[in-house]
């Protein structure tokens, strides 16, 4: 019966990959997420942005489920992540690309055996075949020759880019992009977000970027969830948040100072503390 | 209950303890499948076993060369320098071979793993693995705890065989005493099982406290780089005492 598979695909297809519900987190006496509810639909490039110390990559580690949150939930590809056993959870991060921010790579691997490590580790896969696979990612991110380095010799770009390669080598259903476009420069940033859409386009493979470059992920995403305070204070795509005359959308994307999100950290009188006043 | 225990150094010690008791069952949990990663072993036999052969070599010499300096003049005391191959065999396989190698081992081989695993930790990379869905027990921790398992002994025969030679280059060559009764004494009291298998158990326990201690610090440093600096600290101060403890317990119930 091709109509009902179909139908089941396509409903498949249009429920969200990533589902947040009512999330509550806390950190050291500190609320982060305080009832964040979000939907990544499959397919999609989604940024989320937000002030410094919102709590952006805690909701990545939520994703893959390295941190669980205090209440509400998150499902990732239909599977609740925090209830999934251990093996479940590993087979669910092996269809999972995670970038992380400052590129964690292994340090006593060349950049190839770097690429190839979650290969020999997951696939038997004949040595020609390994080969073939990690020279084609790293020629994607333009690093191929470099394939015999040792990542201590690597500049802190080029090893982000080595990472993705890394994030990529499985062509993930779903890759997690955390601060990708920081140190890279604008030649390396304009490849990056050429591959990112490209696999998006080509693969299928849905993105979600924490990033807070405005200029970058208006070329690349499709839509972007503006949080602050523990929740989801604005969404749409970019073009909408930036026409959006919210106080959270007009400091945000306005870069001003005063607004919703203080600069300053809370402290006490600045006359006071220099000791100018009584 | 915490908030508790954070007070009490005596619980806090206690606590870590148990922690480091659920760790040992994590690894051993983890062995079948990292006898999978068989380079990944080798090669860390090869970076803590290899690489601690100079100076666990060189301290063997030194060892052997004052032992049989000090037994020859107590032995000379009773006129009885005859038994000096025999004592100094004794000793080594029986107790200094042991303790000194395991001390030496951690000095060398511990702080180098703790380092490792703790920056490993700092810089994401068992983060990493964690999120390529690698156990990083059974890719990191594992293969080294059994590394040291398999050096410890092996560098313990070196020491003894390094401190013999020491001993007999003072005792015969310097002191006089003759070549033949050396090694004729030695041969004919020291017992394979009851001398030197002895001493191989040792060998193997403190090479599975001193890198148990060694990862469990590295696996648990705060990702700083104090934090990793007193952990490795930690790894030499807790790997003695146990050492000189645990040596105490098991000359109590091999002899």
């Amino acid at each position: 019966m091709p109509s009902t598979d179909a139908a089941i695909e396509s409903s498949h297809a249009r429920e969200p990959l990533v589902r947040v519900r009512d999330l509550h987190t806390r950190l050291g006496g500190k609320v982060i997420f305080d009832g964040l509810s979000l939907d990544v639909p499959r397919g999609s490039v989604t940024a989320i942005m937000g002030p410094s110390g919102t709590g952006k990559t805690t909701l990545l580690r939520h994703l893959t489920g390295q941190m669980r949150a205090d209440s509400g939930s998150v499902s990732v590809d239909g599977e609740d992540v925090a209830r999934l056993s251990r093996n479940a959870l590993f087979a669910l991060r092996e269809k999972i690309g995670f970038l992380f921010q400052n590129s964690a790579l292994l340090t006593d691997f060349t950049v190839f055996e770097n690429v190839a490590f979650p290969l020999r580790q997951h696939t038997k896969l004949p040595e020609v075949l390994i080969r073939n696979i990690v020279l084609t990612k790293l020629q994607a991110v333009g690093l191929r020759g470099a394939a015999q380095l040792m990542p201590s010799e690597l500049s802190g770009g080029m090893a982000r880019r080595v990472a993705l390669a890394r994030a990529i080598v499985f062509d993930p259903m779903l890759i997690l992009y955390d601060e990708p476009f920081v140190g890279l420069d604008p030649i390396a940033l304009n490849q990056v977000l050429r591959l990112i859409r490209t696999l998006n386009k080509t693969l299928g493979i849905t993105s979600i970027l924490v990033a807070h470059e405005l200029a970058a992920i208006r070329q690349v995403a499709g839509r972007v969830y503006l949080i602050a305070n523990g929740k989801l204070v604005a969404q749409g795509t970019p073009e909408e948040l930036a026409a959006e005359a919210t106080p959270w959308t007009r400091q945000f994307f306005g870069g001003e100072a005063d607004g919703p999100v203080p600069f300053h950290y809370p402290a006490s009188d600045y006359a006071l503390d220099l000791g100018f006043a009584k | 209950m915490n908030a508790i225990v954070r007070r009490n150094w005596l619980l806090q010690g206690i606590a870590q303890v148990g922690e480091c008791g659920l760790f040992f069952l994590a690894i051993l949990a983890a062995l079948p499948k990292s006898l999978r990663h068989f380079r990944e072993i080798c090669r860390q036999v090869w970076f803590v076993g290899a690489m601690s052969l100079v100076i666990v070599m060189t301290c063997g010499l030194f060892v052997g060369m004052v032992l049989a300096l000090q037994l020859y003049y107590t032995l000379s005391i009773f006129g009885g320098t005859a038994a000096l191959g025999t004592v100094v065999a004794l000793s080594l396989f029986r107790e200094l071979g042991p303790v000194v190698t395991a001390l030496l081992f951690a000095g060398r081989a511990g702080t180098a793993v703790t380092a490792e695993i703790g920056l490993m930790r700092a810089t994401d990379q068992i983060d990493a693995m964690e999120m390529m869905a690698v156990d990083p027990i059974a890719y990191v921790v594992a293969p080294r705890y059994l590394a040291g398992i398999v050096a410890m002994p092996l560098l313990m025969c070196l020491f003894n065989a390094l401190g013999i030679l020491g001993a007999h280059a003072v005792g015969v060559s310097w002191l006089g005493v003759d070549n033949g009764t050396f090694w004729g004494n030695m041969t004919s009291t020291v017992d394979l099982w009851k001398d030197i298998i002895d001493g191989v158990w040792k060998s193997l326990a403190f090479g599975g406290v001193v890198t148990l201690i060694a990862v469990f610090q590295g696996y648990n440093a705060p990702p700083t780089s104090e934090g990793v600096a007193y952990s490795t600290t930690r790894t030499v101060v807790f790997s003695s005492i146990v050492i000189l403890a645990l040596d105490f317990v098991m000359t109590a119930f091999l002899t």
